[in-house]
């Protein structure tokens, strides 16, 4: 180990969601005087208006500071890490660029389900993990039960573990302490071959794709040639340098050093999270382990909800990926609403962050269609195909049968809710694997779920039937045959490919006959009667009817009226330029949106 | 040899005894001096606007209001006489608006005289309910009155006009008023719908729950009544909102309805000559102050709101638009340019093409059918 390594300690915080990962991080800054008070914004590590709205950080911004401990100066690289399941792969990318993990848990609420994932994920990259106890100012707080649950649940230590109020500022310095004491100084050999793993990356529209590193081997600077490993990319190193938290550019990144490499990388896909970079001219053997291309689980349709914005749309679509390569979109086109994209995610929470995106950032309106997931679709011929828009689903007569994904799912809730979450989970044809009673307060309930199901408002309601008490945490399991159907709606006898779901079998009835009750609701009456038909196959399974209107203004018109009454029409006109039209039948592009909503 | 153009002429009385519950038109009560300061400023706009159309006929002449009527004696003589000094009226045909209970025999007497063949009354309804909800001061017998005293003074033209949809209106309402209304020697009948213009008495009434409008399907079953009862009496609809006797349609508004130039004087007039619309100011002291120099609006038509405007009127007539003249009129394709929407109309049974014209089926939603061949 060299002396500059023995003075660095990197480290992460894993937290469940307002268990006060932000605001601890913010202390760290302050304390070690990398941020003045003054400067710091409520949550400084979350850079985007919309995570810090939603209080979930999804973005890394890893951050250099200084702490004088015991007469040395020692270098703390913190790396902040997402709290949202759907980025469980960038989590483990940040955390395999860590010696220690600091475990933040609630003195109130006690170990979530979060958090225990994102232990896990900590424990597999063989982290030192460094139990804090915060809001320990609040009432409700109870140190010592926490402390105990986690060495019962989790299985570390933990009677040892700092009692802080990160809010209030209270033992900050303990927990500085104890990553200095408890975590690793990172190993590694300055001479050998470069070797750093890219946990991040983000575009900037001056220098190109940035990766945010952590340096194992070697070191770079600036005018290197460097290779990605995975993707075999080789670009000149334009700078380096390390976050404070913000940009420093610096001679050289040396083993055992967190920072950022900017090599006029044109987009982020070619800087992919989880690659490693090697020097070009001296390249490692072999590249670090853990890489895998994050694949999109969620999909839907991204439309303009005027069809002339699609360039725009398209833009905007080509913006985000730039800085986020789990983004996946392809151009779709429907006979409901015209051109658009599908596009894939990496959950639901990513889902609805590129749609907030794309109406704020962009200032785009979008239809977004049905989240869906993919399926495996074995045909009679014995081809497979993966199906993630309804209206790619082969005939019914060529398809032998169909597979969907599955997930594990971890449900921690107080026991009184017990039964209300295995009804809904059983409503969701959720498989029980386990129930796991943590204390007299808490149990974790293990379902095998099909992810279709949890993609409606599974969470939602998970949250409404237990007070907000349940937490739920899921990985990918496996495909398993289901009785699948393709549900269609149709208007005026045309078929609505914006509106056909795939679904299971026993659940089409249902869930036609709510759709066509609520399309009657939202489908303004016109010249003609509109039939809606719910149908699987050729087989009709639910009816409605929307009216013909019988009559508009019938005024004079001498005059005057007559240019008034003009505009008036070209004004009725304009409004029904926006609507959508399946065959004959006029649908409001808001009709769409409501309609998606429902569950 | 330069032949003269023709145009119709609209002149405006913005003035009335009572204002009614469901109007915007441009009226208002008014003080004798402001009278008379408008007829002479009416007057100084017709000379002005004589010497500019120097090279108009006027085919027809439209006293409207507001309520003419209630003008002290002598005033509507004056206003044709001015009329008649300035442009040559080529036919007789003039047409005064009154209020059953202002036209009185030295009016009807006064009207013939200066040239009038046509009385047009706004009677509504003939129930005092509906005339109390409509905020209006005449009854029944006053128009009963009304008609036996332009008969006596030959004016032989007479239009009635009635309301559907008021609030509280029942059929049986509407069947009663058609009843009587046709029992009188009468030759034109306009039945319209109410429309609630913003901050009308009416409407704020409606708005805040005091009244309630009769529903869609009572409003269309009161049309179907009317077209039916009057059809089987003598008058056959012919416009929309417009029935009459053989031979007694509107040439005044039938000049509308083909798009033919109009002149409007008065205040908040409209006009429409030569391609082009524009309005008299809504301001009356505006007017006063100069009554030839206040016009608003000047909007020159284009070659699309004219195909509008021609689309919009024809197919609100029974006799639908005259594809040939269309194409003639406009250099163009009329069932080239709309075949999406015509086969669709048709298709659904809205409208049909009869012997070159295309004809609505269905009048009570015309503007929506109007609105699928605007742009």
């Amino acid at each position: 180990m060299s002396d500059r390594q023995k003075f660095i300690r990197n480290f992460c915080i894993v937290a469940h969601i307002d268990h006060g990962k932000s605001t601890l991080a913010d202390r760290l800054l302050e304390a070690t005087g990398t941020v003045a008070k003054r400067d710091l914004q409520e949550q400084l590590l979350d850079s985007m208006d919309l995570e810090r709205e939603r209080g979930i950080t999804i973005k890394l911004t890893p951050t250099r500071m200084h702490y004088n401990y015991k007469g040395d100066d020692y270098i703390l690289n913190l790396i902040d890490t997402p709290g949202h399941v759907d980025f469980t792969y960038e989590v483990s990318r940040s955390l395999a660029a860590c010696e220690g993990a600091i475990l933040i848990v609630d003195a109130g609420q006690g170990v979530e389900a979060q958090t225990l994932a994102n232990v896990h994920l900590a424990l597999d990259n063989r982290l030192e993990i460094l139990p804090v106890i915060n809001k320990i100012d609040l009432p409700s707080a109870e140190p010592e039960k926490v402390k105990q649950e986690i060495e019962d649940v989790i299985g570390i230590p933990a009677m040892h573990a700092p009692c802080i109020s990160a809010k209030e500022g209270i033992n900050i310095d303990a927990v500085l302490e104890g990553i200095i004491k408890e975590f690793p100084a990172p190993r590694g050999s300055e001479d050998k071959p470069l070797k750093c793993l890219v946990f991040d990356s983000y575009y900037d529209n001056f220098k190109g794709a940035i990766c945010l590193v952590r340096v194992f081997d070697g070191s770079v600077k600036k005018g290197d040639k460097i290779k990605f490993m995975q993707t075999n990319n080789e670009f000149e190193v334009t700078e380096v340098g390390y976050f404070t938290p913000k940009a420093k550019e610096s001679d050289a990144l040396f083993a055992g050093e967190v920072g950022y490499i900017a090599a006029s990388i044109k987009k982020v896909s070619e800087a992919r999270v989880g690659d490693t970079i090697t020097n070009a001219d001296n390249p490692a053997e072999e590249a670090l382990p853990g890489y895998k291309q994050v694949q999109p689980v969620v999909f839907s349709g991204i439309f303009p909800v005027d069809g002339s914005k699609y360039g725009e749309l398209k833009d905007a679509l080509e913006k985000l990926k730039l800085n986020d390569s789990a983004l996946d979109y392809q151009p779709e086109t429907s006979v409901a609403l015209g051109f658009g994209f599908r596009c894939g995610f990496l959950g639901l929470l990513h889902m609805e962050i590129i749609q907030e995106r794309l109406e704020r950032e962009f200032n785009l309106d979008i239809i977004t269609t049905a989240p869906g997931v993919s399926y495996h679709v074995y045909k009679t011929n014995g081809e497979m195909l993966e199906v993630s828009n309804p209206s790619n689903l082969p005939e019914p007569s060529l398809i032998d049968h169909i597979e969907e994904p599955y997930v594990n799912a971890h449900i921690f809730t107080p026991p009184e809710y017990m039964g209300s979450i295995m009804e809904l989970c059983t409503e969701r044809r959720g498989e029980n694997t386990d129930v796991v009673y943590l204390d007299e307060k808490r149990v974790r309930l293990d379902y095998t779920i099909p992810l279709n199901e949890i993609i409606y408002d599974f969470f939602d309601n998970l949250k409404s039937r237990t007070r907000g008490y349940a937490s739920l945490d899921y990985e990918m399991a496996d495909y398993r045959t289901s009785k699948l159907v393709k549900l269609d709606i149709l208007l005026k006898g045309e078929i609505c490919d914006a509106l056909s779901l795939i679904v299971h079998q026993d659940k089409a009835y249902e869930r036609g006959r709510i759709m066509a009750e609520k399309l009657k609701e939202v489908i303004p009456r016109q010249m003609f009667e509109v039939p809606i038909q719910a149908a699987i196959g050729g087989k009709i399974i639910a009816r409605e009817t929307v009216k013909a209107f019988r009559k508009d203004v019938l005024a004079k018109c001498y005059g005057g009226d007559v240019t008034r009454k003009r505009k008036l029409l070209e004004k009725q006109k304009e409004g029904k330029k926006k609507m959508r039209n399946i065959g004959s039948v006029e649908v409001p592009s808001d009709a769409f949106i409501s309609i998606l909503k429902i569950d | 040899m330069f032949s003269k153009k023709k145009f119709s002429l609209y002149i405006h009385i913005p003035f009335c005894v009572s204002k009614c519950s469901y109007c915007d038109f441009c009226s208002f009560v008014p003080k004798n001096e402001q009278v008379n300061a408008y007829l002479s400023a009416l007057n100084t706009e017709i000379k002005a606007r004589a010497q500019k159309y120097k090279n108009y006929d006027v085919t027809s002449v439209y006293i409207g209001g507001g309520t003419p009527s209630i003008l002290p004696y002598g005033a509507i003589s004056s206003i044709l006489d001015e009329v008649r000094e300035n442009f040559d009226i080529k036919d007789k045909n003039i047409t005064i608006e009154a209020n059953p209970n202002s036209f009185t025999r030295e009016k009807a007497e006064e009207y013939s005289k200066a040239g009038c063949n046509r009385v047009s009354f706004g009677l509504q309804s003939h129930s005092p309910r509906i005339l109390s909800v409509l905020n209006r001061k005449h009854n029944f017998a006053d128009l009963e009155n009304s008609v036996q005293y332009a008969l006596e003074y030959g004016i032989n033209d007479i239009n009635v006009d009635i309301m559907l949809g008021v609030p509280t209106q029942t059929l049986d309402d509407i069947k009663e008023t058609l009843q009587r209304v046709i029992g009188l020697p009468i030759t034109h009948i306009s039945a319209y719908g109410l429309i609630c213009e913003p901050n009308t008495p009416l409407t704020k009434a409606i708005e805040k729950g005091e009244l309630m409008l009769p529903d869609e399907d009572e409003t269309v079953n009161m049309y179907d009544l009317t077209v039916d009862f009057l059809g089987k009496h003598g008058f056959s609809r012919y416009e929309i909102s417009n029935f009459a006797k053989e031979g007694y349609e509107s040439i005044h508004n039938k000049n509308y309805w083909a798009r033919g130039a109009y002149l409007g004087v008065g205040l908040a007039a409209y006009s429409f000559v030569n391609g082009v619309h524009w309005n008299n100011t809504e301001n009356f002291s505006k007017y006063l102050s100069n009554p030839t120099e206040n016009i608003e609006n000047v909007e020159p038509e284009t070659l699309e709101t004219a195909k509008e405007e021609f689309i919009m009127l024809a197919l609100r007539t029974t006799k639908g638009l005259n594809i040939a003249e269309y194409n003639k009129l406009f250099g163009a394709d009329f069932l080239a340019e709309h075949k999406e929407t015509i086969k669709k109309l048709i298709d659904e049974n809205l409208v049909k093409i009869e012997n070159g014209f295309l004809i609505i089926n269905n009048p009570y939603i015309s503007n929506a059918i109007i609105a699928e061949f605007f742009d």
